[in-house]
């Protein structure tokens, strides 16, 4: 048996039901072993959509993506993909063949140093050096991948080593994937923390969804009744419609949700790490509050801000440890309920254009319960995480931390292959699809029936609505009014596509899309200069939001 | 400025050396000095690095503490006697 199908027996042996990926010289032994494997190739058009389909599956799924592809160029193309896993924690496995031993080191044809170029983005990384080590390699990155905090593993395979011949001896597990309780002692100390608190908030973050803790979460919270703020990934960890959901903190945080945190007096943050687009100002963030930090990576508690109490370890047992009964919370709970009834979002904007807000609203509405949404980067990622409402963090997939446009169309392909008849809606605008267009073939070619709305605004809005507030309208390279037509590329790749150019259309659109059995892309045009509102102004304390009406414009809206 | 020296044993994995190396540079810690030796059994490495940075050490402690292959990090006074040793012996040469 040659090593490349100790390999792909390997993976099969892990669960793999599916591998994303993308065939060329040195990973050929792979792809020739895996035609005898009952493993589900997936072939994008482009390995860096390999890498972030992966990564869509993994968040929708829970279960480790996988991905493959060629040495050098190929392996490089799936770095953002990786890095994107990275600094969301998404447990991904990516493999890539590399050049035969001995010609590694030599600059050969397609050799590029992966291992070492990923370095500061994998959770670790394996180099292959004999065909009969394979199983246990691949065993070890799976599991690194989705112990602990998860991350992405890489696997890197010359391809002498691939076709070596060799015994197959499969490995048995002998490390624990047990991750530790937090201290007695932290729990007696959070306990206290939160008894003598008056005003307390709980900040909840991506850790609480991956770390499988949701029905914990949902207890503590309906038992202590603390008010819940949320990160972009932990969206959905309490349904966003719930009554103690203020919604979304930090730089298009609420109003609601920026100001319970800047003036609550503990503040518990749960499988969070303090990034600066959810703190704003750090020596300004929630001034008057002390702090427990749950969270199972020690080195993200007090990497930003001081800790009074650390709670380290399995989040569930954590959180179960500190569900009880608080007395003193109810009229600050209630003065928090009643401000997000207050400062609801108001969809009755000026003008007769298509407002994305209402657009993302009135679909959240109609797409269903179950309904999965990955979206792009930039104005319309904002307008989906304030908009669009969350059962679960599992429903939303979001490039939080890297921030990869391009990453929505693959995402969606990743997680309508895991759920085959779930609505799965990719929101985009009209500089991030053209990251990954490519992929509309990869959507017609499996016939995967995701939904897509392609926001319009014939400019990167995000990075035009900062030169309008903070660089005095000075616009540079902003502007898309050169954006091809949508419709006929869409077309012209085999999916139906239709225009939105008018709110009166909005609902017509919307049954349109949700009607349609296949994959079908709805071109929405939206203005040129809509903005995401509230916003933080970079360097700015989160207690300083900008409004829209606050801002003097000369167009609406 | 923060300076403080660490003892570590890893793994004597492919790229173990660099792994560590580079998440001390990417958490914006100066590398000052550095020894590493060979367990007897060729197993494993013993670094010794000193570091300086504006930040705490646990910010970069628990950053080490994290890679796979690290099985131990202690913050420990700088062997000076063998840095000494060290620098005479290059001298020599």
């Amino acid at each position: 048996m040659k090593g490349a199908e100790f390999l792909v027996k390997a993976l099969e042996h892990e669960g793999v039901e599916i591998i994303f990926g993308y065939p060329g010289g040195a990973i050929m032994p792979v792809y020739d072993a895996l035609l005898d494997s009952k493993i589900r190739h997936i072939l994008v058009r482009h390995e860096q959509a390999a890498a972030l389909a992966a990564d869509g599956y993994a968040r929708a799924t829970g279960k480790v993506g996988v991905c493959m592809a060629t040495s050098g160029p190929g392996a490089t193309n799936l770095v953002t993909g990786i890095a994107n896993a990275y600094m969301d924690s998404v447990p991904m496995v990516a493999i890539t063949g590399q050049v035969a031993t001995s010609l590694m080191g030599t600059d050969a044809f397609q050799e590029v140093d992966i291992f070492g170029i990923t370095l500061p983005v994998v959770k670790h990384s394996f180099l292959a050096k004999t065909a009969a080590e394979l199983p246990r390699i691949v065993h070890e990155a799976f599991r690194i991948a989705r112990s602990g905090r998860p991350g992405p593993v890489l696997i890197d395979l010359p391809k002498d080593i691939a076709n070596t011949v060799a015994e197959y001896e499969f490995h048995e597990d002998d490390a624990s994937e047990e991750i530790a309780d937090p201290s007695k002692e932290s729990i007696t100390r959070a306990l206290a923390l939160m008894r003598e608190s008056r005003n307390p908030v709980v900040y909840a973050g991506g850790g609480i969804g991956m770390g499988n803790a949701l029905d914990e979460f949902r207890a503590f919270i309906e038992t202590t009744r603390i008010p819940v703020v949320a990160t972009l990934k932990g969206l959905g960890a309490l349904p966003t419609t719930h009554e103690f959901a203020m919604g979304m903190m930090g730089m298009h945080g609420t109003r609601t949700a920026n100001h319970a945190v800047q003036t609550c007096d503990l503040l518990l943050c749960v499988g969070a790490r303090f990034d600066d687009r959810a703190t704003g100002r750090l020596n300004a963030f929630a001034p008057n509050a002390k702090v427990i930090h749950l969270d199972v990576d020690r080195a993200e508690v007090g990497k930003l801000r001081r800790a009074d109490v650390p709670v380290i370890g399995n989040l569930r047992h954590a959180l179960k440890a500190l569900t009880c009964k608080l007395g003193n919370i109810e009229p600050w709970r209630r003065e928090c309920t009643a401000s997000k009834e207050t400062h609801a979002w108001d969809y009755a904007a000026p003008g007769t254009e298509v407002y994305a807000p209402g657009f993302l609203k009135s679909l959240s509405d109609r797409a269903g319960d179950d309904s999965i949404v990955a979206c792009d980067v930039g104005q319309h990622q904002m307008w989906v995480a304030q908009h669009f409402h969350f059962n679960r963090p599992s429903q939303h997939l979001s490039s939080g931390g890297l921030g990869t446009m391009g990453y929505g169309l693959p995402a969606a392909i990743g997680a309508q292959l895991a759920f085959p008849n779930a609505t799965v809606i990719n929101v985009s605008g009209d500089g991030s699809i053209m990251m990954n267009l490519q992929e509309l073939a990869t959507l017609r070619r499996y016939d995967l029936p995701v939904k897509i709305v392609l926001f319009d605004n014939r400019a990167l809005g995000m990075v035009r609505q900062w030169q309008e507030l903070f660089h005095d309208k000075r616009y540079s390279e902003v502007d898309l009014s050169d954006n091809p037509d949508f419709c006929r590329v869409a077309e012209s790749m085999g999916i139906p596509a239709f225009r939105v150019e008018d709110r009166a259309d909005v609902s017509g659109a919307i049954d349109r899309l949700l009607a349609e059995p296949g994959p079908v892309l709805a071109h929405v045009l939206i203005h040129q200069e809509a903005n995401v509102w509230p916003i933080v102004g970079p360097g700015r304390s989160n207690s300083e939001m900008l409004h829209q009406h606050e801002v003097a414009r000369e167009v609406a809206p | 400025m923060n300076k403080f020296t660490l003892q570590l044993r890893v793994k004597h994995s492919e790229g173990a050396l660099v792994r560590i190396l580079g998440v001390t540079r990417r958490r914006r810690f100066d590398l000052l000095h550095l020894t590493v030796d060979t367990t007897e059994d060729g197993h494993f490495l013993d670094v010794q690095m000193t570091v300086q940075a504006d930040r705490a050490e646990n910010t970069l402690v628990r950053q080490i503490e994290k890679l796979e292959d690290v099985s131990l990090v202690e913050v420990v006074e700088p062997d000076l006697a063998a840095t000494e040793r060290r620098a005479a012996r290059s001298t020599a040469r």
